[in-house]
């Protein structure tokens, strides 16, 4: 299994990637490297927990992006009809520009959901919570609670509604709802209650030092100064340098103070998850893609496509090409498997 | 005292902070003065998305900090660990079923639970149903962080209900729930704007609707206006029509059973009057009043 970091890494870079390309060919690449990792990892998925199939939101949201820029951007040389004018918003020329880069945003989306998809299918529910940082450790504790009881919830609400059944309660408007919510929220607290009792029981308490409280609080709003500061300075007086530096202060400082408040939380781990060779690799080339969309200096032209005024065969870049097929990272370890 | 300045300060600049970083693009780009292609409203360019993702992303997990840092007791984890499952299973039913425009059951949920418990509560119980709902209906994306921050700001926002309806001596009566079904309609309403306005500014379109460089404020919320009149206004009316519907139908309900348990899961010290004038010799005086959870 993929180590759900190199997985975080991954998406990132496939985010990256994504929302920067309006280069057709470059897209088309990117969207086909996510397509076989999402295929792949779909076909090993124990539980499907995607409400919308990336293929078929491509289907419709392709179409409707490109119809959709076509009415309403009436701009670019090769008219394909002209609506007209007395239609608000739609009057004017349809073109095939607007048409093409309509349908290149609609792929864009497309993509995105799909690396989307990819990871909630290639990680469990427990390792997306893991993710949670240690600073938040009382958000994550909540948060176990809610994904754990989530199950039981709907299984009462069924239990509910077969009762009132037996009872003759028909739903006929939405106050006859009442007789099965009602009980829902009432049961759910009272297991809230037994859940507190259990978890005071087990020593399930805080003992934070209210001095270091206080250190941890400070830093925060220096922190959120020096962010409002710097930005102020950037936006107001144009001092792009100094602004800047104030600003990458300020969060590295609430950084560090949300690093060392993680740092304070005692855990123990009931199964470590081994970061392997293949997670590396999976890291390693997300790494390249993002220096390759990132970092400054580099030649991307390629990267850009504009169809407007009128529509051209896009250029294609070898170099980038082979960079981005670092999307395909998860593959090794999922071949393998 | 010092708490109490460090817990402004924190919850005045992270909520102004991301406040105002929403309207970050329109800020930074209408000073650069950038044009793109003349006919389009296009910003793609200059480091606005990536500055607004981060500017929002701090904010909000500064505020996650500052407001978990009263959910460290037993009885505020369990409860409101089980009042997100509850909504995150209505959320599990919503998109299972969907209703129609953006109707949602979890909305009057979040605006009751701030309003009785609280604030902290609240923005926890609008964030983390967001984000388990997500988890468990395989929905997480980009735009999640953003929900979850607007969700919260939600629930921290509907304490102020409480002295609205305080000045119309509303308690218990139907005032009360009026008021707590306009605050649900506005946030219908509201939380579409703010969700729109992440992309807006990098969104290509005609130039009525979408922003271009240098075109003002006036010009950028007329187009914006014109917008949301056409691609949201009807899905986020309907979504404000759902909240008012729900709370008028299940306010009262929900609000008894949620201060029932408040009692049970709140309790408050006094100081007591007869122990006071009781007392024995050489036995001080009683704790001032305090009241603290769990």
């Amino acid at each position: 299994m993929i180590h759900p970091w190199a997985w975080v890494g991954w998406v990132g870079a496939s985010l990256v990637a994504l929302s920067k390309t309006r280069n057709p060919l470059h897209l088309v690449l990117m969207l086909l490297s996510i397509a076989i990792v999402n295929a792949l990892v779909g076909f090993r998925a124990e539980l499907s927990l995607t409400p919308v199939s990336p293929l078929r939101f491509a289907l419709f949201v392709v179409p409707l992006s490109a119809a959709f820029n076509a009415l309403t951007v009436h701009f670019g040389d090769t008219v394909l009809l002209r609506l007209p004018a007395w239609l608000p918003l739609l009057g004017g020329p349809v073109t095939l520009e607007a048409l093409v880069y309509g349908a290149l945003n609609g792929l864009v989306l497309a993509g995105i959901l799909a690396a989307f998809t990819t990871l909630n299918q290639a990680l469990p529910v427990r390792a997306l919570v893991r993710l949670i940082p240690r600073a938040f450790y009382p958000v994550a504790v909540v948060t176990s609670i809610a994904v754990t009881f989530v199950p039981t919830t709907m299984r009462q609400f069924q239990q509910i509604r077969e009762a009132q059944a037996v009872r003759g309660h028909r739903m006929r408007g939405l106050r006859d709802w009442i007789p099965l919510f009602m009980p829902l929220l009432v049961g759910g607290l009272e297991r809230a209650l037994g859940l507190a009792e259990a978890m005071t029981a087990r020593g399930f308490a805080s003992a934070d030092d209210p001095e270091q409280d206080v250190r941890t609080r400070a830093a925060v709003v220096m922190g959120l100064v020096a962010l409002l500061g710097g930005w102020l300075l950037r936006l107001a007086w144009g001092q792009e340098a100094l602004g800047l530096a104030l600003m990458v202060a300020g969060s590295g400082l609430v950084l560090v103070t949300l690093w060392a408040v993680g740092r304070r939380v005692q855990h123990t781990t009931y199964r470590h998850e081994p970061w392997t060779g293949i997670d590396w690799a999976v890291a390693l080339s997300a790494a390249a893609v993002l220096a390759l969309f990132l970092l400054p200096g580099l030649n991307r032209v390629a990267l850009f496509y504009y169809p407007y005024p009128s529509l051209s065969w896009p250029s294609f870049d070898p170099v980038i090409g082979l960079i981005s097929l670092g999307l395909l990272g998860p593959v090794l370890a999922l071949v393998r498997r | 005292m010092r708490d109490r300045i460090l817990s402004i300060a924190i919850y005045g600049l992270s909520t102004g902070i991301g406040m105002i970083a929403f309207l970050y693009p329109f800020l930074t780009l209408s000073a650069s003065g950038e044009t793109h292609g003349g006919m389009m409203g296009q910003a793609h360019t200059g480091d606005a998305p990536l500055m607004l993702s981060v500017l929002v992303g701090l904010c909000f997990v500064v505020l996650l900090l500052e407001v978990q840092g009263q959910a460290v007791n037993a009885k505020f984890v369990a409860l409101l660990g089980i009042l997100v499952s509850i909504n995150s299973a209505l959320r599990f039913m919503e998109v299972a079923v969907p209703g129609p425009g953006g109707i949602s059951p979890i909305f009057f949920l979040i605006a009751l639970t701030g309003y009785v418990y609280g604030g902290r509560l609240g923005f926890l119980m609008g964030a983390l149903t967001l984000l388990v709902s997500a988890l468990i209906t395989g929905t997480i994306g980009p735009w999640l962080p953003y929900q979850m921050f607007t969700a919260g700001w939600m629930g921290m926002s509907a304490p102020f209900c409480r002295s609205l309806v305080r000045l119309l001596h509303g308690e218990g009566r139907w005032i009360e729930l009026a008021v707590l079904a306009v605050f649900g309609a506005l946030w219908g309403l509201v939380y579409g704007a703010i969700m729109n306005v992440w992309f807006w500014p990098f969104a290509v379109g005609p130039s009525e609707q979408y922003w271009e460089p240098g075109i003002g404020l006036v010009e950028t919320l007329r187009r914006y206006a014109a917008f949301y009149m056409t691609t949201s206004f009807i899905w986020d009316a309907m979504r404000a029509a759902g909240n008012v519907l729900l709370t008028l139908a299940f306010g009262s309900a929900t609000l008894h059973t949620l201060r029932r348990f408040q009692r049970r899961f709140v309790f408050t010290r006094v100081s007591s009057p007869l122990y006071k004038d009781e007392r024995l010799p050489g036995v001080p005086d009683a704790p001032r009043a305090e009241a603290r959870a769990g």
